[in-house]
């Protein structure tokens, strides 16, 4: 086995960044979220390898929440269009979980199939490698098994760390990951050691068979009922490694302008708002069971898992507590109205 | 601090002998110290129903979302929570006669949010036994309108001066106090959190909602959320209740209550004495929404 | 499905406006022409996203097809197409496309056709009507029954009442919902209409687009006529921003109505959410 001690970390850290931009789990402020590496202060920032996670998913490495597609300019009537040339530099995210190198799959599946390629999510991706960090601990609101991840196996990943006593071991699993092994290759040492017992889930919820039934539950009163404390926020959407709806806007002073891309979020009346008035999903209700139905049911639908990867993120920062595990246990136990 | 009994008896008495048709309180989440709003429809929904120390949220603002139907409702309010329903019944939004407010003394509470947080491996803060941040600077424990009231009355907890921090900030230069709001709004993810907990944003169109201008870019950028953030702000003069909901529903921490605390501090001293929601007078209008000559205007 | 041919599907391509027709007050019908071509090739029922760059993008359906242009006929409603039905005619827009599915024109060769479409309904119809009489001899006999508020809001007068009516099997019926002064046609309901000419469903495909009340009550009308769920297509219209599947607010049920749509059977839509 490929070791190092925990002490090395940052000189890992440090190596790889000689190649690359290395995105790591830190405590900044009262956010974590992963940073560069390049923007680490020693005297302000806090290394979080040793806690779960970080609390704002790594979605945006690879779907920045702004993200610029083009600039324009116009000239009486004449017109120049510029697309955006997207940074290309190889970065490394390293130290992400499972559940969101899981995320990271599924928005592949979305940016890659289905018809079309989007280029701007492609050149980013390109350009990752992902260092995943194995997962021990479930945490309280952790439910990932149950949504099909496997805490300890990410798949996407191409380097896997398993932390064990005082050190980690360092497991390449592709061509690309092989690339990095050779970077660090004398900061390795073989070693045999002992991995460690992975601990219990403390939640759990049986997804089996939800998607299926949820097609006779659109019109449930359930959904009333449920979205009761729902306050229409965007934060369980914003927080979620997998929510990749966007926005195009335009910014524009005079003729000049650019077009870019934003998080969006099915959570807000202007998501569906048509110009001509008609909102589809106008009530909360609605747009609640919209994004429930999308993460359980439709996403399944199409491509043949839920869109939700058990990380607990929104079910930790619901400010008024809506619990997708309760949601669909709640599923579960429903008599089809009809 | 525990009155599920109380509410409880209220409540079924209430849906019982059909002078409301729901009510609105709370019931436990997955953990102990998780307490959920929740609207109880029918006597049935009656056991589920409790108030203990985790009943941080503001209900009052859920009432939004009843203001064109016709429903008696029965609400629980803290004593921050009821200055909501005086602002809410100031700009008509809902009427007196369709509320029963149950007003419960409070004592202070926890914040389940923070809790959540701490106990699932997000944060390397443990102990969050403490009061939540919001009760620090309570100014009102008791209800200022109800019905029935719930609980001893209780002495307000607030500090000496609540506006220490709005000073500190004032005796700052115009670059460092430049450079702490570029800091702190830089990390606004634009979830509208803070708007959505808010009971002063009553607006049925909300400004940043509006397309026929669109008049807040949606960008990340530093412009477009000091944009948002200004905006916010000044929606916030002579209404904001200090309740304290939209800093405590923040997911990257910004410190909201303090600019609205700097603007309770100034509607007071221009326009005061005032404070929002303190006291119901049918008819009464904070100092923004009426205009009266006397109005200070040596500021412009 | 989809054949977008540029390198990136959310880059627009240039096209200038051409020509520009005032159909009724708040329909004009914009010609966009690329180096004197198209920027692409669409089928009936297709839609492309058009820009006023600095303004904002929405997404149409291109309601006719020549060699050397495109047509999209606009409704003014919100903030981008107010700014649109300003410009004159050399404007330069950004076009990206084509998008979605298209009405099943092979599948329909060989039927009788009937069209019902209310007020700026019309514009993706036009473009299978059109494409009917272009390919006359695939098609059978081709009725077409359409309405609006009043005579001014007719869209496509010249084609409604010189040209089409002069195609061979060709029925056109025309409906204004109150009677006025300068009209001496039908007055009444799309759905009222269709119901008293009663058209045989043998062999019949109908195309229905329009606001969703008239929709809602022309399904009706044409399940009671005897119209089968698979012989009855209609277009649909979503909020929509990136085109390609995407950006997800599009969606009823698991189905992007950029993508997967906008053009469905009456079968498929029965098996979506009623969010249509």
């Amino acid at each position: 086995m490929k070791y190092f001690k925990k002490g090395q970390i940052e000189k890992i850290i440090d190596r790889l960044a000689e190649k690359a931009d290395v995105y790591v789990p830190m405590l900044r402020g009262q956010q974590s979220g992963f940073y560069s590496w390049k923007s680490y202060d020693e005297n302000y920032d806090d290394l979080i390898f040793d806690l779960l996670n970080v609390y704002s998913p790594p979605k945006n490495i690879v779907l920045p929440q702004t993200e610029k597609m083009y600039s324009f300019d116009q000239q009486g009537q004449e017109i120049i269009i510029k697309p955006e040339e997207i940074p290309v530099e190889p970065n490394v995210i390293f130290g992400i979980r499972s559940c969101d190198v899981k995320a990271i799959e599924y928005l592949d599946e979305v940016f890659f199939t289905r018809t079309f390629v989007d280029e701007f999510y492609k050149a980013r991706r390109d350009q990752v490698t992902i260092v995943a960090n194995a997962c021990y601990n479930p945490g309280t609101n952790c439910f990932c098994k149950s949504m099909g991840v496997n805490p300890l196996e990410p798949e996407a990943a191409d380097v896997i760390l398993r932390e064990v006593e005082n050190g980690y071991v360092w497991e390449s699993k592709t061509e690309k990951g092989n690339i990095l092994t050779k970077q660090i290759e004398d900061l390795l040492e073989e070693k045999e050691v002992e991995l460690y017992e992975p601990n219990r889930f403390v939640r759990k919820v049986n997804y089996d068979g939800v998607a299926e039934k949820l097609k006779d539950l659109f019109d449930h009163p359930m959904w009333e009922k449920y979205s009761d404390p729902c306050q229409t926020c965007g934060i369980c959407t914003y927080m979620c490694p997998t929510c990749y709806c966007f926005d195009v806007q335009v910014k524009n002073w005079g003729e000049e302008g650019y077009r870019f891309r934003c998080w969006d979020s099915c959570m807000y009346r202007e998501y569906t708002q048509m110009a001509g008035g008609h909102n589809p999903r106008e009530a909360a209700t609605e747009r609640f069971r919209n994004r429930f139905l999308h993460k359980l049911q439709f996403f399944n639908e199409r491509y043949g898992t839920p869109l939700c990867t058990g990380c607990g993120r929104c079910v930790v920062a619901c400010p008024a507590g809506v619990d997708i595990i309760r949601m669909i246990e709640l599923i579960k136990g429903a008599e089809p109205s009809v | 601090m525990n009155y599920t009994d109380q509410i409880r008896e209220i409540a079924s008495r209430l849906l019982e002998n059909g002078q409301v048709d729901m009510v609105m309180a709370w019931e436990k989440g997955a953990f102990d110290y998780q307490s959920l709003p929740y609207v109880a429809r029918s006597l049935e929904d009656i056991d589920k129903m409790i108030f203990d120390d985790y009943c941080v949220h503001n209900l009052s603002t859920s009432l939004l979302r009843y203001r064109d139907s016709n429903e008696k409702i029965g609400i629980v309010v803290k004593g921050c929570d009821s200055r909501g329903l005086v602002r809410l019944l100031e700009d008509n939004q809902i009427k007196r006669e369709r509320l029963y407010i149950i007003g419960v003394c409070c004592s202070g509470v926890m914040d389940p949010l923070q809790a959540m947080i701490a106990n699932s491996g997000f944060s390397r803060i443990k102990d969050t036994s403490g009061l939540a941040a919001k009760c620090a600077n309570c100014i009102q424990p008791n209800p200022v309108i109800y019905d029935e009231l719930v609980g001893a009355t209780q002495e307000a907890r607030g500090p000496a001066n609540r506006f220490e921090k709005v000073s500190e900030i004032e005796n700052m230069s115009v670059e460092e106090r430049r450079a702490f709001f570029e800091d702190v709004f830089s990390r606004c993810i634009r979830c509208y959190a803070c708007r959505q907990a808010c009971i002063a944003c009553d607006c049925r169109t909300c400004i940043f909602e509006e397309t026929r201008p669109q008049w807040v870019g949606r960008e990340t950028s530093i412009s477009d959320n000091m944009m948002y953030h200004m905006v916010r702000s000044m929606h916030m003069a002579g209404r904001c209740i200090d309740c304290g909901e939209c800093e405590r529903v923040c997911p990257v921490g910004i410190p909201l209550m303090l600019i609205n605390r700097k603007l309770i501090k100034e509607v007071d001293h221009l326009y005061g004495p005032y404070e929002a929601g303190m006291v119901y007078i049918e008819g009464q209008k904070p100092p923004f929404s009426v205009y009266d000559e006397k109005d200070q205007d040596d500021f412009i | 499905m989809s054949n977008c041919s540029c390198e990136n599907p959310l880059i627009p391509q240039i096209v200038e406006v051409i020509k520009i027709v005032d159909e009724t007050p708040d329909v004009k019908t914009f010609y966009v022409q690329k180096d004197n071509g198209v920027p692409f090739d669409v089928m009936p029922g297709q839609l492309a996203m058009v820009s006023l760059l600095p303004v904002g993008e929405g997404m149409f359906s291109v309601s006719w097809q020549e060699d050397d242009h495109l047509q999209f006929a606009i409704k003014r409603v919100g903030v981008m197409t107010d700014e649109l039905h300003a410009i004159d005619v050399g404007q330069r827009l950004g076009v990206r496309g084509p998008y979605g599915n298209g009405f099943p024109v092979e599948k329909c060769k060989g039927q009788d056709m009937l069209f019902i479409g209310g007020g700026i309904g019309l514009a993706p119809l036009r473009s299978f009507i059109k494409y009917c009489f272009k390919h006359r001899e695939d098609y059978g006999k081709i009725t077409i029954i359409y309405g609006s508020r009043s005579y001014d809001d007719l869209c496509f007068k010249e084609e409604l009442f010189e040209k089409w009516p002069q195609e061979k099997d060709t029925q056109v019926y025309v409906t204004i919902d109150n009677a006025e002064e300068k009209w001496d046609g039908h007055v009444g309901y799309v759905p009222a209409y269709l119901e008293e000419l009663n058209p045989d469903p043998q062999n019949t495909v109908a195309v229905t687009c329009g606001p969703p009340i008239m929709i809602k009550f022309v399904l009706q009308a044409l399940e009671k006529m005897g119209f089968s769920d698979e012989q009855v297509i209609t277009t649909l219209e979503m909020r929509m921003k990136c085109g390609i599947g995407k950006c997800g607010r599009c969606n009823i049920g698991s189905e992007y109505i950029c993508l997967d749509g906008p053009v469905f059977d009456l079968a498929q839509l029965r098996k979506l959410p009623p969010e249509w």
